[in-house]
């Protein structure tokens, strides 16, 4: 009976505590993070933007605006992350084949597989990396994306707040005329052309700046100055007495 | 002559040479003081709202309740207006007094800390985030006063809503902004997410100086005065 009172508090003791260590693990990943996004390297798309993403727990949201980017078209959109990846944006020296593109392969390295795909609706994991009708299709070439509440694993939510996830916008008229074709297929989808995937904006999701600035050095803070005034005031007022001893002194001679 | 109205001139000279120098010294202190300026403008200080209330408790969370997605099936969300990426090289607010060249590029120290601007006569811009124009909060921080006096933010905490602050960029075009707000905060409850997070889709500015008390102890000032502000054209 004893014994089983102890494990029974034991227990709830346990019990109670985990909410605690539920809510301790969630904030450590909590955090404001954002992404600078501009042209990968190569593939010459004159487009930029910005992503910033909130983590809170198990989840995000996110918010992306760019400009530029092949209007009227579906930009796949993800976050990357790998933890052996380089958690940048690629290089040309990444461009394996030297054909002067970087397509999704080249970009491995650098950012890693894709952990979130940034769709309009519905799934979000990397199954729709290539959802193409749940993309943003960037009308008059702006890209503006909301979404909230966006389910990802501990691992992923850690690596964004630390600096190492990457948000890449994919889609790239490398003939400029328009719209994805040419012979060269997707490695990703060898139903679509790699204009359609290939990387054209990227960047880093990185921490916002934590807590304030130290912006002042105190010249002008107050109480210096109450400290002049008052020992100017007291000098004036021995001068009244000094001044006063003078003047009988004068009138005596008088 | 008696040798005692020798005695009591002499005294009478020192005492008058003391008075001069007296009124001299007191009258330049006093100068000093009442023309050196004032203490800066403060706006009133705001309740930094605490971190558990902002990100909503993630145990709540995990029941399934979502926040809705601003984005509707007819298309994406409506952003406003948003320029291409161009750094600042100069600010202007009017309003303040405020005209200053050459803006400086801020980072981060090792504790994630925005570094500011080490020469007090240039304002500074956080290179790592967003330029002035483009999605997202830019921040520009300078000093409020020096060791000897007022400097480039001395009178921000006077900023008003509707003021307008205008950024000159590389490229040359001008980013122009209007404040929304001012507030002052605890360096100790400084609400990160309000200042550097989510501006959904909006082109904003901050601008950041230091306010409240300064301690000695720490040669700081213990709070900061932020402006908000959004890009107007
Ligand atoms: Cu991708």
């Amino acid at each position: 009976m004893r014994t089983t009172t102890k494990i029974a508090t034991v227990a709830l003791g346990s019990a109670a505590l985990l909410p605690f260590l539920g809510a301790g693990i969630a904030q450590a990943a909590d955090g404001n993070t954002m992404a600078t996004l501009r042209p990968v390297v190569l593939n010459g798309v004159k487009a930029n933007g910005t992503a910033m993403v909130t983590v809170k727990g198990n989840r995000i949201d996110v918010t992306m605006a760019a400009t530029g980017l092949l209007a009227d078209s579906p930009h796949a959109a993800h976050i990357h992350f790998g933890a052996d990846a380089r958690h940048e944006c690629p290089k040309a020296s990444d461009d394996a084949k030297g054909d002067g593109t970087i397509n999704t392969t080249d970009g491995g390295p650098a950012y890693g597989p894709i952990v979130v795909s940034l769709t309009k609706t519905g799934d979000t994991s990397p199954k729709s990396g290539l959802a193409v009708d749940r993309f943003d299709t960037a009308p008059g070439g702006k890209l503006s994306y909301e979404r909230g509440s966006i389910n990802v694993s501990s691992d992923v939510a850690q690596a964004i707040t630390e600096g190492k996830a990457v948000v890449v916008v994919h889609g790239v008229d490398h003939n400029d005329n328009g719209k994805y074709d040419g012979a060269t297929k997707s490695d990703l989808d060898p139903s679509l052309p790699t204009e359609a995937t290939d990387p054209a904006i990227c960047g880093a999701l990185s921490a916002a700046p934590a807590g304030g600035m130290d912006t002042g050095a105190g010249g002008t803070s107050t109480p210096d100055n109450e400290g002049l005034l008052l020992l100017g005031g007291g000098l004036l007022l021995a001068a009244a007495g000094t001044g006063a001893f003078t003047a009988r002194k004068a009138r005596n001679r008088a | 002559m008696s040798l005692s109205t020798k005695f009591g001139d002499r005294r009478g000279q020192l005492a008058a040479a003391v008075t001069v120098v007296l009124l001299l010294v007191g009258g330049g202190l006093m100068v000093r003081a009442l023309t050196s300026p004032s203490s800066p403008p403060q706006p009133p200080s705001e309740q930094a709202i605490p971190v558990a209330q902002q990100t909503s408790g993630s145990a709540a969370d995990a029941t399934g309740s979502s926040t809705p997605p601003a984005a509707t099936s007819q298309g994406g969300p409506t952003f406003g207006t948003i320029l291409e990426p161009s750094a600042p090289v100069a600010l202007a607010i009017p309003s303040i007094g405020v005209r200053t060249k050459g803006v400086v590029k801020l980072g981060l120290d090792k504790n994630g800390k925005l570094k500011a601007p080490t020469d007090f006569a240039k304002a500074g811009w956080y290179a790592a985030g967003p330029t002035p124009g483009e999605f997202g909060p830019a921040v520009i921080g300078a000093h409020v006063d020096s060791k000897s006096g007022p400097a480039v933010f001395y009178r921000l905490g006077a900023l008003k809503k509707g003021a307008e602050v205008s950024v000159t960029r590389e490229d040359g075009s001008t980013a122009h902004f209007t404040v929304d707000r001012v507030a002052r905060y605890s360096k100790d409850n400084f609400p990160t997410a309000t200042v550097y997070g989510d501006t959904k889709g909006r082109a904003e500015l901050r601008l950041i100086t230091c306010g409240g008390a300064f301690d000695h102890s720490t040669g700081h000032y213990v709070d900061n005065i932020v402006a908000f502000a959004h890009l107007t054209g």
